[in-house]
């Protein structure tokens, strides 16, 4: 604790900016329509302009999806610390918790009844997501605390009841199936500037955390040491549990569902930074968004002019990395 | 105690994983099966009149019937409209949950739909001849064969190539001649077609099948064809064939010049000109954006010719208003 609290936290978190930072350029500098980096920077300096078609490519067509991934890997990223470490449980991740899936019932329903544009398919899905939680949550409730195992156990059940539903809609109304399962698998394509003004809603959520690292810290030692230790345990689960529920629902009614980002990101950050919140969360943060970015870069570059699904990126970068981790956690 | 419910927490990610993998695995499949072997061709055998029926399907693979089909299962609606177009409706015993042309192959049995037809319920009609289409369904062939029905597979790769399968289908069910009038039609729409556009410039197509991930018609599909025989040039057949994902920003880059969204089956591709950016197309700047109907260009059946006709329309609005 005390060598946590005396480390200083702003080199880690600047080197991950700087990451970040060099992410973003390199997804903003390549792209599938053959734009020159002289004119990616032109068009920066210019900004956009009115009815110009190589301008437009990348004010309208990569920057927004460019910051869409960013934002949603971020989200992810900083969800899943937070769950995994309330879950006191290195497995979790934000689709764990139930809510994923509820938004992925809400988006279903909402292609099922034919309203998958913007707003309304994120509304369902927003209203999925929160709905899941709310059921979990109750579940959960004893006495006035939220057993942490029970909401566990309670969101994988409701994940696979949700999937289950889903599934049904999907036969049942079987024409709309491949918009479905394409939704499913999660995607970048075709996001735009109403996207990232969505993905955006969830910037205040991702900072909430921070103001919590102490708390998170010391909730790491167990529930029963944190309350020792003077923290409002209760209070700091509901406020973390929102939270994550909050991020999740947005970046899922955004891209669909993408995995391994907020599983495999926390880990990397601990083995980096070590586990104190106050650099863990940032840092994840920005890695989280770096990943995504670069993921998105190879899903649309790598066979353009089609793409990969970005979830079979970060599932192809992640799932060795995250066995590896696993391998090198269980030998230490 | 947390162990097992982490082994639970890595169970359930690993079988939605599973799921998943096996309903993408099946639709890959379904998707690459269209863009298999070349449409059925007509065997010189079959124009004997008498004796056994011999025809070659869109597998390439050669079917024979003793005499004219008289109780017919369809796997896919195509299929449906083409024995309903030809005159053999009657014949007809059960059809797909898809079916929805005519409108009186909606009250026809069903078998189940499309992605899922399952073998007993289908033989429990004892149809004679089952037309299936391609893809997953082709490898129902040797289980439907050895209880006795004939599979004839439906696949075609061209606009000539669903004439062919009418014609085929036409010999099988014992109705030459209306399966002859259906192809005619087709050969008049597509002549007459050919003649508007045949001096007129190519203008570049881009077809959006679906938006979000943006895919299109590649090479190699009935889709492809008709955007070439309405006169102009496929954008899609450049990403490959089937019906691949397509990237935004190189349809952008391509800037085409005629903008057609599929609508039906998939998706409602909603207002096209107010999508983000897309104010810059020339496709939108000269009001050259059109939604179509999926049924009457994905459906490789006799209501092609009129989904032929409302391409050139799109495609050559000047050469189809002079006719």
């Amino acid at each position: 604790m005390t060598r946590l609290a005396r480390t200083s936290v702003w080199p880690g978190i600047a080197l991950a900016g700087g990451v970040l930072v060099a992410c973003l350029l390199v997804s903003l500098a390549f792209g599938p329509a053959s734009l020159s980096l002289g004119e990616v920077w032109h068009f920066v300096t210019t900004g956009p302009v009115q009815g110009d078609l190589p301008n437009a490519i990348f004010w309208q067509i990569r920057l927004p999806r460019v910051l869409v991934a960013c934002l949603v890997g971020a989200e992810l990223a900083v969800a899943g610390v937070i769950l995994q470490d309330l879950f006191l449980n290195p497995l979790t991740d934000p689709y764990v918790t139930g809510v994923s899936s509820g938004a992925a019932l809400g988006a279903t329903i909402g292609i099922v009844l034919h309203m998958s544009n913007l707003p309304w398919m994120t509304v369902l899905a927003l209203i999925g997501g929160f709905a899941t939680l709310g059921i979990v949550w109750m579940a959960a409730r004893r006495r006035g605390r939220i057993d942490i195992f029970v909401l566990l156990l309670a969101g994988v059940t409701i994940s696979y009841l949700a999937s289950a539903v889903v599934t049904v809609l999907m036969i049942r109304a079987n024409q709309d199936m491949y918009a479905i399962v394409y939704w499913l698998m999660g995607s970048f394509s075709g996001r735009g500037w109403p996207d990232v003004e969505i993905a955006l809603v969830a910037v205040p959520f991702m900072i909430a955390p921070l103001f919590f690292a102490k708390e998170m810290d010391i909730l790491l030692q167990g529930e029963k040491r944190a309350l020792e230790l003077g923290v409002e345990v209760e209070r700091t689960k509901r406020v973390l549990l929102v939270t994550a529920g909050v991020l999740t629902a947005i970046a899922v009614s955004v891209s669909g569902i993408i995995g391994f980002v907020g599983l495999v990101v926390p880990h990397i950050v601990r083995l980096l930074v070590g586990p104190g919140h106050r650099s863990l969360l940032p840092v994840s943060l920005l890695l989280g968004a770096s990943m995504m970015g670069i993921a998105d870069l190879l899903s649309r570059t790598v066979i353009a002019p089609n793409e990969i699904p970005v979830g079979v990126v970060t599932t192809f970068v992640g799932a060795p990395l995250f066995v590896y981790l696993l391998r090198r956690g269980r030998k230490g | 105690m947390s162990t097992t419910r982490t082994r639970r927490g890595l169970a359930a990610i690993i079988l939605l994983a599973a799921v998943t993998l096996a309903v993408v695995g099946a639709l890959a499949l379904a998707g690459c099966g269209s863009d298999g072997s070349a449409g059925g061709e007509a065997s010189p055998a079959a124009s004997a009149s008498a004796g056994p029926i011999t025809v070659t399907d869109g597998t390439g693979t050669t079917v024979t019937m003793d005499q004219p089909a008289t109780r017919i299962v369809s796997l896919a609606p195509a299929n449906t409209e083409i024995a309903y177009a030809i005159g053999a409706g009657d014949k007809m015993v059960a059809g797909t949950s898809y079916d929805d042309y005519p409108e009186e192959a909606k009250s026809l049995p069903k078998i189940g739909d499309f992605a899922n037809p399952n073998v007993e319920k289908i033989a429990s009609f004892e149809p004679d001849l089952v037309l299936a289409a391609g893809g997953i369904q082709d490898k129902l062939r040797s289980k439907l064969e050895k209880l006795g029905m004939k599979v004839y597979v439906v696949d075609p790769k061209t606009y000539e190539g669903v004439m062919t399968d009418i014609t085929n289908l036409g010999q099988l069910a014992g109705s030459k001649e209306q399966a002859q009038q259906v192809a005619d039609t087709m050969q008049k729409a597509m002549d007459d077609v050919q003649a508007q556009v045949a001096s007129a410039s190519r203008p570049a197509t881009f077809l959006e099948i679906y938006s979000k991930p943006l895919m299109t018609a590649g090479g190699e599909t009935f889709i492809d064809d008709m955007i070439t025989l309405a006169g102009g040039t496929n954008l899609g057949a450049t990403a490959g064939s089937g019906f691949p994902t397509f990237s935004t920003e190189v349809l952008f880059s391509n800037d085409p010049d005629v903008y057609i969204a599929d609508s039906g089956s998939m998706s409602k591709p909603g207002d096209i000109n107010k999508r983000a950016g897309f104010d810059v197309l020339t496709a939108v700047k000269d009001g050259h954006v059109y939604v179509i109907e999926d049924s009457l260009i994905a459906r490789p059946g006799p209501r092609l010719a009129q989904g032929l006709q409302e391409l050139v329309k799109m495609i050559h609005p000047e050469a189809a208003a002079a006719q």
